[in-house]
């Protein structure tokens, strides 16, 4: 592993128990005047939305006034998710009616695009709808270092997701299409984003001047494409990531995964083409990078896959020779 | 004296007039009450293991404004709101341990009319409604003469057996006059007495040098099965009330291994405590004959006991309770409290328990309360606190 890399993640890689004081960060984002708008894209999720908006309009909005907006923008649910969430106090919009003009594309990259243009803040942050262990930290955790830090423009979540432990040392892990499908990518083409522990995570926070800079893909790919382009226009300093315990959340299927693997693909394919790396695709990286996390402290860890291949048997002097080919 | 009466009932009357705005304000922060119980039922807190709940109720009464909030040594959580004369102080308590451990998943459903998940009814929303208790004052616009203390007891439940309410009462350096239990369940439950109780496990175990051709040879189900029946053929006076609960069996691990311990919970109460003594008697003695009988270890282990206790139905204090129920429309229902209500009664307290809203299936993972009701459940306890810090409740 690389020194920048160390140094990047010593420096950008928070846990949200350092921003507990959340009336400190309040009075911070006071003095710098920042205002800061919290969106939650629904499609569906009366189940859960409840308590999201009840647990952090309560707390960061009432208790402490550290967020200046609450939306909830809808996809066009067909349950109860934007009478619940009105009935706990949240502003709900329908993607639909908000920029008309530009047309309606059904998906959760144009609910979060859209929110640019409804919601006011400085800051925008994003959270899923169907986190069923909702907590403050969920919000103050990615918020804080755009707070604290001004050349920090994009934070994203990472959660507790052990794939194993053993002799007090465990992998770091993402969810399965990040481990099969993203990390093996990045390794190849972008290695540097490999230091992004979680970087499908649906929870980020991001400043209004990059966001309105960088295109949206509506469906699976959006969480990807933020983190190609930024990276592409920033480089890695712009981002920070925030540890934010456990995550409880709903499985999603294999076939849901292929999905959105699919999604992505297309996502991924589409800025190698744009950013000219598609070309490069034979001078590709052989290290995998992966994660290990020992003693609170995070650890990329780089191995060399190289996949080396054998010739078709039948260029083999030695086959021919025995099968009477020569 | 005529008097004296006469400006209570004026007293009371005023405070009941001031419920139905009360319970109006209470529709909106109510969202207090619900956040907090969200975040501290998501928190295990089994009885024994209150710790993190308890932190969290900590960091909740600082928060809260409340004065030096404290952890006692059997992680009991206090803290007090001083009030404008402080000449005596009102206690308002909840429990904050819970039956579920921490092997279960603790995630509560918070749906438009419900919240849904383990020990919301019991007790995360009572002890959240504690917690919440300064800011609610502060938004009803409500000052107490008296100090207010909140405490969160822990080991209330089963083998906790009120060790943390007892250890606080033991040990509290302000004088009291009078003290509120809160419990999440049910609305117009009424409790001022507590009910003699005795809480206990019959442990059995068949030695490994059992000798399987005596005559009447048993695993330990046998064996238990037997206890069980002649538990049942104990006759139980009707008066004064007495009941048995066999309430937990805990045998085996399988289909077809004969099982060498097992363990049998139950609970006696009884309106008189001599019963008591005469059925924990008989069942020592019910014991002991299946161990000699039957060459096994049976033992009698009593995890847990409450003397019998109460303050009179006439007492002002639960006059009063009536009252507030009766106005706000809730109908009263009696229940004699097997849990804090008897700690304090017993250290010589006036003291009622009152029930916040509706829930169903209290103890189940899918334990739920009513969201509607919960207002009125709030404005019953503030006006209570009011009336007992306007002498009402004296007797």
């Amino acid at each position: 592993m690389t020194g920048d890399n160390q140094k990047w993640l010593e420096n950008n890689t928070f846990h949200h128990g350092e921003f507990w004081d959340i009336l400190d960060l309040v009075k911070e984002k006071e003095k710098k005047d920042l205002k800061i708008s919290l969106c939650i894209p629904t499609l569906n999720e009366e189940k859960t939305i409840g308590k999201e908006v009840l647990i952090l309009r309560s707390e960061l909005m009432e208790r402490y006034p550290l967020i200046d907006e609450f939306a909830v923008i809808d996809s066009g649910s067909n349950d109860k998710t934007l009478e619940v969430a009105e009935s706990y106090g949240a502003d709900t919009y329908l993607a639909s009616e908000i920029l008309p003009e530009v047309g309606d594309k059904r998906g959760k990259g144009e609910n979060l695009w859209k929110a640019i243009h409804q919601l006011k803040g400085d800051i925008i942050c994003y959270v899923d709808a169907d986190i069923s262990n909702i907590h403050p930290r969920f919000v103050y955790g990615l918020v804080a270092p755009l707070i604290k830090q001004a050349e920090v423009q994009y934070v994203k979540a990472f959660y507790d997701r052990p794939l194993n432990y053993s002799s007090g040392l465990r992998s770091s892990g993402g969810g399965r299409v990040t481990e099969i499908l993203i990390r093996p990518l990045f390794s190849l083409f972008y290695p540097e984003l490999t230091n992004i522990i979680q970087p499908l995570s649906g929870e980020y926070a991001a400043r209004r001047e990059v966001l309105e800079m960088i295109p949206f893909p509506i469906g699976y790919g959006v969480e990807t494409s933020h983190l190609l382009d930024l990276y592409e226009k920033f480089g890695l300093n712009a981002f920070a990531q925030t540890d934010l315990d456990r995550r409880v959340h709903r499985n999603q299927t294999t076939n849901a995964l292929g999905k959105m693997s699919f999604g992505i693909l297309q996502t991924f394919i589409n800025r190698l083409h744009s950013q000219g790396k598609i070309d490069r695709v034979p001078d590709v990286e052989t290290f995998y990078r992966r994660f290990e996390v020992e003693d609170g402290s995070y650890n990329q860890l780089v191995q060399e896959v190289v996949e080396e291949e054998r010739p078709p048997m039948i260029e083999i002097d030695g086959y021919r020779k025995r099968t009477g080919n020569s | 004296m005529m008097l004296e009466t006469t400006s209570k009932e004026f007293d009371l009357g005023n405070l009941l007039q001031d419920l139905p705005t009360q319970i109006e304000k209470l529709k909106e922060a109510r969202k207090l009450v619900l956040t907090d119980a969200v975040l501290l039922g998501e928190v295990p807190s089994p009885t024994f293991n209150e710790e993190d709940r308890i932190r969290l109720t900590v960091d909740r009464f600082r928060e809260n404004g409340m004065e030096d909030p404290e952890i006692d040594e059997q992680g009991n959580a206090s803290a007090v709101l001083p009030g404008s004369e402080g000449r005596s102080s009102i206690l308002v308590m909840a429990h904050a341990d819970s039956v579920f451990d921490a092997t279960t998943q603790h995630v509560l459903n918070v749906g438009p009319d419900s919240i849904t998940g383990p020990g919301i009814a019991d007790n995360a929303i009572g002890l959240a409604t504690v917690v919440a208790l300064p800011k609610l004052l502060k938004i009803l616009g409500i000052t107490l003469k008296d100090d207010l203390i909140l405490l969160a007891n822990t080991k209330s439940l089963g083998r906790g057996n009120l060790e943390g309410a007892r250890y606080f009462l033991d040990t509290k350096q302000r004088p009291i006059s009078a003290g509120i239990c809160v419990e999440g369940a049910s609305q117009g439950r009424l409790s001022y007495a507590g009910l003699g109780t005795l809480r206990g496990e019959i442990r059995l175990e068949v030695p490994s040098n059992y000798d399987w051709n005596r005559f009447g040879s048993s695993g330990a189900v046998g064996h238990l099965t037997r206890i069980i029946n002649q538990l049942l053929e104990i006759p139980l006076p009707k008066e004064p009330k007495t009941k048995m609960v066999l309430g937990g069996l805990t045998c085996g691990t399988t289909y077809n291994k004969t099982p060498h311990r097992g363990c049998l919970r139950f609970e006696i109460t009884s309106e008189a405590d001599e019963v008591i003594a005469e059925l924990q008697q008989k069942v020592n003695d019910l014991c002991e004959q299946c161990s000699l009988e039957n060459g096994t270890t049976v033992k009698l282990e009593v995890v847990a006991t409450r003397p019998n206790c109460g303050i009179p139905f006439t007492h002002p204090l639960v006059k009063a309770t009536r009252s507030i129920m009766d106005e706000i429309g809730i109908t009263p229902q009696v229940i004699p409290s097997t849990g804090d209500l008897n700690v304090l009664i017993e250290a010589g307290y006036a003291g009622v328990t009152l029930g916040l809203t509706h829930a169903e299936n209290i103890g189940e993972e899918n334990e739920t309360i009513q969201l509607a009701p919960l207002q009125a459940g709030i404005a019953q306890l503030v006006t209570l606190l009011q009336a007992i810090d306007k002498g009402i409740c004296e007797s």
